[in-house]
């Protein structure tokens, strides 16, 4: 289990998990993507948290969606507002908050409600992954 | 605009002194400036003068003795002056010269500097809220950057190369552009000579400001412009009002949305503009105390107090008015009224 995160990557061709990315900005979506994909991951995009809630909630994503990756700072149903829905309504699925505004009071809060990792932009495709692939462990651990 | 009741003043010495004299003056309805003296055609208060259509002349006996003038103000400095004035003065005309016209100059400078200071000091508070807006506009092109930078360094497709570098300067301008907005909003307004500013690109620079002070989201934007809507002011301090109006306007509708309206009319040789939303509005007992320095509804450590206190102090050096209209629950609408100007030829200032 030590060795996880470099066993995880292995091919980086099979699909590694479904990630949802839920940022108001096209390009960071884009990015973020882009790093997942090379990884192995699927990636599914909304553009605020009342598209994220309406993803999770069609079709096969409610069983399928592995990890979600949240920004904070969001139009309609914001990031803080799209975490408590989980947390309450999908409590299985592991999410990682992504924000432009590092701020000590709201990553603790965060913590506490269960957020698996609280990542400041701009953030290396490397701990990206990483984080990414900790929630995936974690996500493995729910379904056993 | 003539009233009987009106103190008839003539100013004697239009280097700064004098303008400084013009300046204040001019803005007080209480007194009409008869005229104003200088030996020196360049003198920067006959410039002004001009400006403010009041008479230039380089008669003193003239403007002294034939216009009824009550009261002679000397900035002149020069000794003999006074004692002309001393010997010739018209036994109905008080004179402020010597000393006493030096005090009065320096207490005019001093309020001059107190009002920059005070708007200078409301401005840095209300960047301090810039801080979210800010971090979200860097960061998310950084993120984007440090991705594609990334990328970069595996990529062996050439025209993938290619087009993730052009991405890469897109966003590097972008982030650029954010740091400009707000060195050339955080400055001290240029002291400069009014100038022809163009209303409806004012506003839209404003709304890029007041987007980092505020989250925007949620609210929805209506823009009404008259096409070459413009008044004469200092484009630094007109830019401070618009900010300050519009993140009021945000702020009151923190809670629950709505709408925004932007609105610019052209009319009678006025200038409209219309700062509305659909908020929470005022109470009417407030009404009457939001200009007043230090009032304030927000919350400790929120608002200075000073925001609309110096809008006000700034619409009415530039000759306008302001006035409010609102509904506790309904929203709120800022009314400026200025005389209209001539659209500058260079565009926005």
């Amino acid at each position: 289990m030590s060795d996880f995160k470099s066993g995880f990557f292995v091919g980086g061709e099979a699909c590694n998990g479904r990630v949802l990315v839920v940022d108001d900005e096209p390009d960071i979506r884009k990015v973020v993507k882009m790093t997942l994909q090379k990884a192995g991951y699927d990636v599914l995009e909304a553009e605020n948290g009342e598209k994220a809630i309406e993803t999770i909630n069609s079709g096969e994503n409610r069983l399928m969606l592995d990890v979600m990756i949240c920004d904070i700072r969001m139009p309609k149903v914001n990031g803080a507002e799209a975490i408590a829905y989980f947390r309450s309504n999908y409590p299985h699925v592991p999410l990682i908050v992504l924000t432009g505004f590092p701020d000590t009071d709201m990553a603790t809060s965060f913590l506490r409600q269960g957020v698996v990792d609280y990542l400041v932009k701009p953030v290396e495709g490397e701990k990206l992954r990483s984080a990414v692939a900790r929630a995936m462990e974690q996500r493995e651990l729910a379904r056993l | 605009m003539e009233h009987s009741d009106q103190t008839k003043v003539a100013i004697l010495g239009a280097g700064r002194g004098g303008r400084a004299l013009l300046d204040l003056l001019h803005q007080i309805p209480s007194i009409e400036i008869v005229g104003i003296a200088d030996r020196d055609p360049a003198a920067p208060g006959l410039q002004r003068a001009h400006a403010l259509h009041i008479p230039v002349t380089a008669n003193v006996p003239d403007l002294i003795g034939n216009h009824g003038v009550q009261l002679i103000m000397d900035v002149t400095g020069n000794p003999e002056m006074e004692a002309y004035l001393k010997a010739h003065k018209p036994p109905t005309a008080d004179i402020l010269s010597g000393s006493a016209s030096r005090l009065l100059w320096k207490l005019i400078q001093h309020e001059s500097k107190l009002e920059a200071e005070l708007l200078q000091a409301e401005k840095l508070a209300g960047i301090g809220s810039f801080a979210a807006g800010i971090a979200h506009d860097i960061n998310n092109p950084l993120q984007l950057i440090l991705g594609l930078a990334e990328s970069l360094a595996e990529e062996r497709d050439l025209a993938a190369v290619h087009e993730q570098a052009l991405d890469i300067v897109e966003a590097v301008k972008r982030t650029s552009a954010i740091c400009r907005d707000l060195t050339r909003y955080s400055r001290r307004a240029s002291p400069h000579e009014d100038v022809s500013v163009s209303i409806n690109a004012k506003l839209d620079e404003a709304l890029k400001i007041a987007r980092y002070a505020s989250s925007f989201h949620d609210i929805e934007m209506l823009k009404q412009y008259q096409p070459g809507a413009a008044v004469k002011g200092n484009p630094d301090e007109l830019l401070h009002v618009f900010v300050n109006l519009i993140t009021n306007a945000v702020h009151a509708m923190e809670q629950a949305g709505g709408t925004l309206t932007l609105e610019t009319r052209v009319l009678g040789g006025q200038v409209d503009i219309r700062i509305s939303d659909t908020g929470c509005g005022i109470a009417p007992e407030k009404i009457p105390e939001i200009f007043e320095p230090f009032f304030t509804t927000k919350a400790p450590g929120k608002g200075t107090g000073l925001g609309l206190y110096n809008v006000n102090t700034i619409v009415s050096k530039m000759h306008g008015q302001i006035t409010v209209e609102s509904k506790v629950d309904q929203g709120s609408t800022f009314t400026l009224t200025f005389p209209h100007a001539q659209p500058n030829q260079e565009g926005c200032l």
